[in-house]
């Protein structure tokens, strides 16, 4: 547990292999603007880590400071030891995969991907290999002549992950690398890309806005908002146990409501709140006080919902179903409870024509466990 | 080409861009106005250079001689300020009238599928890469008394005597349209083309018709683009001098004239200077608004 | 919205009028060249002497040698310095005195030619000996043309440096090309049709302009606009027609191959996208 946590703040016990990329209170900013608010982060060798956050969040700025396009205001960023700060982007073993693919449009694929390599200095039989080599490792020899324009969206995203990892930098950059893809494409690339980064066994920072992609492709995420670090951590760790409210609303759907500590023990406790009429009952320990105001934090998934009154005295609420958004795996009920408050439960259409006659003006009861809601007090 | 020895160039290399072009302009544009400014100052005198110096060292007493006599003609003698009045009057007259024959045209053209755009927006281009020269002179053949014009008329019976436009003021008109046209054309299209249709289409949806959306959406949002094209044409129209000697007559006095025939004629340098002095700062606003328009252009401020 | 019968007329009869307005003298310019009478003003049957002796006219080929000449080397250099130009207006990001080099590369492209003319002049009699640069003459032409006409490429390639996308200059950065090789293995080949505009645009300016020309034109190096001017200026001249019809034919030529070039380059991307949308990979 304590690993988790320690994970979890960026800042592993451990030295070597577990910070090979370190952002050390890296700042920018632009005219008065901060654009990234003192970010402290530690990179593992080897894990692919996501930078999510809305637009204005300063993810995409992070990480041009680390291509080396713009220069932290202060700040240091450290790669395998070695300090990039003051290194333009072409003297650092860094290459980035571009939002637009940046393939240079009067080049065939093979002289892409062979740019970098020319740029080295590299025989041209050892260019020629390698090109060969990273062609396969995409699936496009057949179209080594082809100039960008020539290929489809898929092709070319293909092509410039080649050219970025032709190198063999100690760090690739993705900015947006589902972003130009239609909806099918990107499942499908998502994972052939996260395939292709492992084999090759580099250390990968990714920026996105789309969370299902962060959640998907990424070891670890960073969860950014306005230029600072909201939490880090794994998937499953943002995704059950967000550290604040912004996390908690960002990721996924969220039943969030306002309450106030009721009984504080060691293990357990009780939140009153006016949204329902039963107290809620959490099975461990908080840091917290009596009377503290919190949030409580319940995923959709979490619920149960039905016509009949649950037996426990606590962990329940009972409302109208005002919307059910219906999504062919599952459902989605939005429930108006007296309070005024709306709770959305998921329910999985396991059976066929399952959900038990539930209609829109239907009264029903949500339950939930004493563990499967969170207590944030941020 | 080698990569170790150009690198000493790249950090100095930054200025190294900068300083090229603005060296030139520098050395060749701006400072020949400061010597002219000079010159503006000075005395005609049958010397080479035929004029006398500003500065004068003698016995150790350093004189300045500034002459304002060229300046004091310039503001008394009439037919100079006859011939600064008439020139931004020619001017902008052409340009009114460039605007009304371009803007149509401009507008039309940004409005058609961009395959046969393109050729259109040629077709109005070419003309000018012809010698503007040759296609003034063209305008002569035109406009005399027995010319096509003319000749045309009178043959379809709509007047009886030749017109007499060639060597007046009307013909000057002629010219200096027909040859800035394509400058007027050419910001106006550039920044209609930029329109986002769907403003009208909005428009039209919310029960504005045709007319009153382009009064209320196109042509404000085409400023910008008419603004450029006007100081495109104005402001090199002033200072006209081909057209004007060509087909305007003795009555047509344009300040470009003026300038030409102190030089050339009277070999009064130090006159020709004060008299281009005096138009570059009737210029200078235009100049600057012009400046301002294109600078935020060329650095893709403007859309 | 579809236009009305009425607005396509309205937007026919405007472009038709404008056309005309734009080329009637052209044409007719051509029709009077094959004219046999020397007064251009009266037809008197088709003839081609006037070719014949503009062919012959020694001083009008000499003239036009030399306008050709200025005209190479004023658009070469013109395109190289306003390529740089267009570089700083549009990736060099504020330094001091930015403005002022802005006020600088765009202020030429509407001064008076009479003031450029004299001001060049006037500069090179001042200090021309100094520079080593006689104040008339071949070399004064080409100065003061390309004077004039740096400013015109800016505006061309700067046009196009806009359009370009910036990520392509950091994509070739990021795999270790410093800002010289990215500028000669990027920049330039990608914007290449745009320094080629613009070096047609400073040719033409040059070929064309005679006031300029005739502040600093020596007694051997009259170029072809200051013969044509003065011929021009005692009248109707026939064999000015027939060079005139000479030019436009040129003209109009490299046109027709620039623009049918272009379209097959259209036509053979438009090609290649429809391929490779179809393979779908």
């Amino acid at each position: 547990m304590a690993a988790i946590n320690e994970r979890a703040n960026g800042f592993p016990a451990e030295a070597g292999s577990e910070r090979y990329l370190r952002i050390e209170g890296v700042r920018k900013e632009f005219d008065g603007f901060v654009a990234v608010d003192d970010v402290s982060l530690d990179i593992r060798k080897g894990e692919i880590f996501a930078l999510l956050g809305g637009s204005g969040s300063g993810k995409s700025t992070l990480l041009r400071c680390l291509a080396g396009f713009e220069r932290p205001t202060k700040g240091k960023i450290v790669l395998d030891g070695e300090v990039m700060n003051d290194l333009p982007p072409y003297e650092r073993p860094i290459n980035m995969m571009f939002q637009s693919y940046a393939l240079f449009p009067h080049m065939t694929v093979e002289q892409n991907i062979a740019f970098g390599l020319k740029q080295d200095g590299l025989a041209k039989d050892a260019i020629r290999k390698r090109v060969g080599e990273m062609l396969e490792m995409v699936q496009l020899e057949k179209l080594a002549k082809r100039k960008p324009h020539q290929l489809s969206g898929g092709q070319q995203q293909r092509v410039a992950l080649a050219r970025s990892l032709a190198k063999g930098p100690k760090l690739l950059l993705l900015d947006e690398p589902m972003g130009a893809l239609d909806k099918k494409l990107r499942s499908r690339m998502q994972l052939e890309l996260v395939n292709i980064i492992e084999t090759s066994g580099v250390t990968c920072v990714m920026v996105t806005h789309d969370q299902e992609e962060a959640m998907t492709m990424a070891t670890r995420i960073a969860l950014m908002d306005q230029g600072w670090i909201q939490q880090v951590g794994t998937p499953d760790e943002i995704y059950e146990q967000p550290g604040n409210r912004f996390a908690a609303g960002f990721i996924g759907s969220v039943n969030l409501v306002e309450a106030t500590i009721d009984e504080d023990e060691p293990d357990y406790v009780t939140l009153r709140t006016p949204a329902f009429d039963a107290p809620i009952h959490i099975g461990h320990g908080i840091t917290g006080f009596e009377g503290q105001q919190v949030s409580f934090a319940l995923r959709p998934e979490k619920l149960g919902i039905g016509k009949a009154e649950p037996e426990q005295p606590h962990n329940k609420a009972h409302g109208t179903i005002e919307d059910i958004a219906y999504f062919g795996s599952h459902s989605v009920y939005h429930v108006r409870l007296p309070s005024g408050i709306k709770l959305m439960a998921n329910f999985t259409n396991q059976q066929r024509w399952a959900s038990e006659g539930m209609t829109w003006g239907d009264q029903v009861w949500l339950w939930w466990g004493d563990n499967d809601g969170v207590v944030l007090t941020s | 080409m080698n990569a170790r020895a150009l690198k000493r160039f790249v950090p100095g290399g930054r200025w190294a861009v900068i300083a090229v072009p603005f060296l030139w302009l520098l050395l060749f544009f701006a400072i020949p106005f400061l010597i002219v400014l000079k010159i503006s100052f000075s005395r005609l005198a049958i010397a080479m250079p035929p004029y006398t110096p500003i500065v004068e060292y003698v016995d150790k007493a350093l004189t300045l001689r500034l002459n304002l006599g060229n300046y004091v003609a310039l503001f008394t003698d009439s037919q100079y300020v006859v011939a600064y009045l008439s020139s931004i009057k020619i001017a902008a007259v052409s340009t009114l009238l460039c605007l009304l024959i371009g803007y149509p045209m401009a507008y039309f053209i940004a409005r058609m599928k961009p395959s046969t755009r393109n050729i259109a927006l040629m077709a109005v281009v070419l003309p000018s890469w012809i010698s503007f020269l040759l296609r003034v002179y063209a305008w002569v053949g035109i406009l005399d008394a027995n010319g096509i014009l003319n000749r045309a008329l009178m043959g379809l019976g709509v007047i009886d005597a030749p017109l007499r436009i060639l060597y007046t003021p009307l013909a000057a008109y002629i010219g200096i349209v027909y040859c800035y046209l394509p400058f007027m054309v050419l910001p106006l299209y550039a920044n209609l083309v930029k329109l986002d249709l769907r403003l009208l289409e909005a428009a039209y949806d919310l029960g504005a018709k045709p007319w009153q959306a382009f009064l209320r959406i196109t042509l404000p949002l085409s400023r910008a683009g008419i603004v450029a094209g006007c100081m495109l044409v104005m402001i090199p129209a002033v200072g006209e001098f081909v057209i004007p000697e060509m087909l305007g007559g003795p009555d047509t006095l344009m300040i470009g004239r003026v300038l030409w025939g102190e030089f050339f004629n009277n070999r009064d340098w130090p006159a020709a200077s004060a008299v281009a002095i005096v138009m570059l700062l009737l210029l200078m606003v235009p100049i600057l608004v012009f400046n301002r328009y294109q600078q935020k252009e060329m650095e893709g401020r403007l859309t | 919205m579809n236009p009305t019968f009425g607005q396509r007329l309205l937007r026919w009869t405007v472009l038709a009028l404008g056309y005309a307005f734009l080329y009637l003298p052209i044409v007719l310019l051509i029709v009077y060249s094959f004219n046999a009478s020397r007064l251009a003003t009266v037809w008197a049957g088709f003839s081609t002497k006037w070719y014949g002796e503009l062919l012959r006219d020694r001083q009008i080929l000499e003239a036009a040698w030399v306008s050709l000449r200025i005209a190479f080397w004023t658009a070469t250099a013109a395109t190289v310095i306003g390529t740089l130009g267009a570089m700083v207006m549009t990736r060099f990001h504020r330094f001091p005195g930015k403005t002022m080099f802005g006020a600088l590369i765009t202020a030429p492209l509407v001064m008076p030619e009479v003031i450029i003319g004299l001001s060049i002049l006037l500069m090179l009699v001042s200090v021309g000996a100094a520079m080593g640069i006689p104040s008339k003459g071949m070399v004064a032409i080409w100065i003061a043309h390309v004077t004039l006409t740096v400013s015109f490429v800016t505006v061309v390639v700067s046009s196009r440096l806009q359009e370009l996308d910036k990520s392509l200059e950091e994509a070739a950065m990021d795999l270790g090309a410093n800002r010289l090789k990215v500028f000669f293995l990027i920049t330039l080949p990608i914007i290449a049709p745009a320094l080629v505009s613009g070096w047609l645009l400073a040719f033409t300016l040059s070929l064309d302009d005679v006031v300029i020309a005739s502040f600093v034109a020596g007694p051997d190096s009259t170029t072809l606009p200051i013969k044509v001017f003065s011929s021009v200026r005692l009248g109707v001249s026939p064999k000015i027609n027939a060079l005139a019809t000479l030019m436009i034919m040129a003209v109009s030529i490299a046109a027709i191959v620039g623009w049918w070039l272009m379209y097959r380059e259209d036509r053979r991307r438009q090609l290649d996208m429809q391929l490779a949308l179809q393979e779908n990979g």
